[in-house]
């Protein structure tokens, strides 16, 4: 247990180092559909930045009673319990929202992320820990989630937020908001991060 | 051991090098890309002079868009992945060329210029270059400008009246078929005074160039066999069972992309099969999904997203096809 | 005996119920939650799927200059939801109809609500019908995905406006040509499917709910 990461260290990881979407390639499936618009894309940020916190705190207050052939039950339990409450959340008080995320709310049950954070973080380190770490690998989520809605809602609507910016003469490149669009610029922003590093390093 | 040495003495101080390579050992070297590409050239100049006097200034400014914006991108793509520049080969020159002839004359000049970036950057170099590309990359760049500005590339985008230009006043001869059941005349088709995309409208001058490129053996002959069997069958079936009363084959065969897609897109060797039998298998795939995208989907016209499925299969072709060496049971 | 003893104890701690206890307790803990959850949003989230449609439904029937006026002054009107039973060859069709009346009971009109197929996905949208059961008052989209730029233009408020006024007793043509005619709905360029499909679904609805409105008007 000792050389396990500090709680600053998993924080800062979680950002730019280990980004969960462009280093660790998770919660693919999120990051596909809901980008199309930063608002859809900022308020699933949340809801995973939310799940993934109670999750981790969750897990990492029940370590101690761990069975190893029992976790990952453990772990879906909670996970799909705080995405339910999400979900009722949004549907209560951003119902328009919650109509155009449709079924991706329910879906973060499956985000690899969140297990892996409880697998990798949670179950072996205290609650600290594990909280910093959960709001390191949620702003690095974040910021993943909002450059490629960013560049396809630009693009594809000539907007940001659903607030127009570009001149009304911009010809909307529809094909990016509609999923080609994300494939494509999950593509090349990955190729931009990898190159990148290449020329750091 | 010393007569070892002393032949592998022979060996070293002679200027005969022995190449151990895999056959084929007899090689044209004048059939070179630059070659072939040239050949595509020449092909394609009945269709550039035909789509020049049908569309006068339409065509002209796409196909100068088209070009260079193709050769451009080329240029920065290639020098981004430090690579030799490759413009001499003219490949850019031939994938600027069929893609402007694919598109209509009216289509806005970003069109032209986004469609040329995304075919070679997306479409070609990202993959490795001429020559590892899976899929056509002037067809790449045609499908993201399609969905992209689908208003700008549909149906309805194909008319202009206030342009000068005769052909333009009317619906492309496949959407008037599907949405009125108005069959164009097939003189009209064979000449090509017809609307379209710039390149797709006359099948004389498709058929002039794609024989001159079979005569050359720069396409092969199996694809566009393939294709055109294919939708001969296919239409004669849909005109017999569908009541069209004749001359249904023969507008399908002559109207649309089809005869320009069938020689100079779908014969691309870099993104079609490479053995004969594999050949057959592209061409009766791609002419099945032609027809049925004509005849079932939303789409007037199928050769595009054809072309594009069937390149996804050519690996998998390829590797039903390895045929069989001689002496192995 | 000790041998007995110790087989026992481990057979105890192998026992699957006593192994799954964390699960079990959490299940009951995270269960009373949820149900805690449920019970506080609950009815907010079935008033906000009701209100989405009873808002537009005096926009639908009276237009939407008519409806802020009303608003403004002050008024509302009294809207109340039915079920109506159609029968069809081999199975029954429902269809939710909202009257809405004026404070005087005066009938405004009828808004029904009705899906159907579209290019990509179902769309759901209001139809408002006058009280004489002769007019199309309004049409409001409620959900729909189709293509963004060339389908999804069926929400625009342009487009919609062509359904004002249109007999609800023949059925709606769709023309590409846009020439006049009392039944002709001009097609959105590029999205023919769609604009077929939304006069699809209001012919269909009008049809199959118009004998019964008729016959609650003369009652």
């Amino acid at each position: 247990m000792a050389d396990q990461p500090t709680a600053l260290e998993r924080f800062v990881q979680g950002i730019l180092p280990e980004n969960p979407v462009y280093r660790q390639l998770l919660g693919m499936c999120p990051t596909l559909a809901v980008t199309n618009g930063m608002k859809p894309a900022m308020t699933m940020a949340c809801s995973v930045a939310f799940v993934l916190l109670c999750a981790n705190i969750v897990t990492s207050l029940i370590r101690g009673l761990l069975k190893p052939h029992l976790r990952i039950v453990v772990f879906t339990l909670t996970i799909a319990t705080f995405v339910t409450i999400a979900d009722r959340v949004l549907a209560a008080y951003l119902y328009q929202m919650s109509k155009t995320l449709g079924p991706y709310i329910p879906l973060i049950i499956v985000n690899c992320l969140i297990i892996c954070r409880c697998e990798v973080c949670a179950s072996k380190q205290n609650v600290f820990t594990a909280a910093s770490d959960a709001v390191g690998q949620s702003i690095g989520f974040g910021l993943a989630l909002a450059s490629i809605a960013m560049v396809r809602e630009l693009l594809g609507t000539g907007g940001l937020f659903g607030i127009a910016i570009l001149p009304t003469a911009w010809p909307d490149w529809v094909i990016m908001v509609l999923p080609p669009g994300a494939f494509i610029t999950l593509g090349l922003l990955l190729g931009c991060v990898n190159w990148l590093e290449m020329r750091r390093s | 051991m010393s007569e070892k040495n002393e032949i592998s003495g022979q060996g070293l101080g002679s200027d005969i090098a022995i190449h151990v390579a895999p056959s084929p050992h007899l090689s044209d070297q004048t059939f070179t890309t630059r070659r072939m590409m040239t050949d595509v050239l020449i092909g394609l100049l009945p269709l550039v002079v035909m789509s020049v006097y049908v569309f006068r200034m339409f065509a002209v400014t796409q196909l100068v868009i088209c070009v260079l914006a193709c050769m451009a991108s080329e240029f920065v793509f290639v020098k981004m992945r430090s690579k030799p520049v490759t413009l001499n080969d003219f490949s850019a020159v031939v994938t600027g060329v069929i893609l402007a002839l694919s598109l209509p004359g009216t289509a806005p000049w970003y069109v032209g210029v986004l469609a040329s970036v995304i075919a070679i950057g997306i479409g070609k170099v990202i993959f490795g270059g001429l020559g590892m590309n899976i899929f056509n990359p002037a067809m790449v760049g045609r499908a993201f400008v399609m969905i992209a500005f689908a208003s700008a590339m549909g149906a309805s985008a194909y008319i202009n009246a206030d342009g000068g230009v005769d052909a333009m006043s009317m619906a492309t001869p496949l959407t008037a078929f599907k949405q009125s059941g108005v069959a164009t005349s097939i003189l009209d088709l064979f000449v090509g005074v017809t609307n379209g995309s710039l390149g797709e409208t006359s099948a004389f001058a498709c058929l002039l160039g794609g024989g001159y490129l079979l005569y050359r053996r720069t396409a092969s002959w199996e694809i566009p066999a393939g294709i055109l069997s294919t939708v001969i069958v296919l239409s004669a079936w849909a005109d017999m069972s569908g009541g069209f009363g004749g001359g249904f084959v023969l507008h399908q065969l002559f109207g649309g992309a089809l005869l320009f897609g069938t020689f100079f897109i779908a014969t691309d060797p870099v993104s079609s099969p490479v053995t004969p039998k594999g050949k057959w298998i592209f061409g009766i795939g791609a002419g099945a999904l032609i027809m049925v995208i004509r005849l079932f989907s939303g789409y007037p016209e199928g050769v595009m997203f054809a072309v594009l499925l069937m390149n996804a299969m050519t690996p998998l072709i390829n590797r039903w096809t390895i045929p069989k060496p001689t002496g192995v049971a | 005996m000790d041998d007995t003893t110790s087989e026992k104890r481990e057979r105890f701690q192998n026992n699957n119920l006593l192994q799954a206890w964390l699960v079990l307790t959490l299940a009951f803990i995270f269960g009373i939650s949820l149900a805690g959850v449920q019970a506080a949003l609950g009815p907010k989230i079935e008033a906000n799927k009701i209100k989405e449609t009873m808002e537009k439904v005096p926009e639908v029937v009276l237009g939407l200059e008519a409806a802020q006026k009303l608003s403004e002054s002050g008024e509302a009107l009294n809207i109340q939801s039915r079920i109506i039973e159609v029968d069809k060859k081999d199975k029954k069709k429902f269809y939710t109809v909202y009257e809405a009346r004026f404070q005087d009971n005066a009938l405004a009109g009828w808004v029904a609500k009705a899906g159907g197929q579209g290019y990509a996905d179902k769309i759901e949208l209001l139809v408002g019908i006058d009280a004489q059961a002769e007019n199309i008052t309004g049409l409001f989209i409620l959900d729909q995905k189709e293509t963004p730029g060339l389908g999804n233009k069926i929400s625009d408020t342009a487009w919609r406006n062509q359904f004002v006024d249109k007999p609800a007793t023949s059925p709606l043509v769709v023309v590409k040509d846009k020439s006049q005619g009392p039944s002709n709905i001009d097609a959105i360029s590029g999205a023919t499917i769609s604009s077929v499909a939304v006069c699809g679904i209001i012919n269909q609805t009008v049809s199959d709910i118009g004998p019964t409105l008729t016959s609650t008007k003369k009652e």
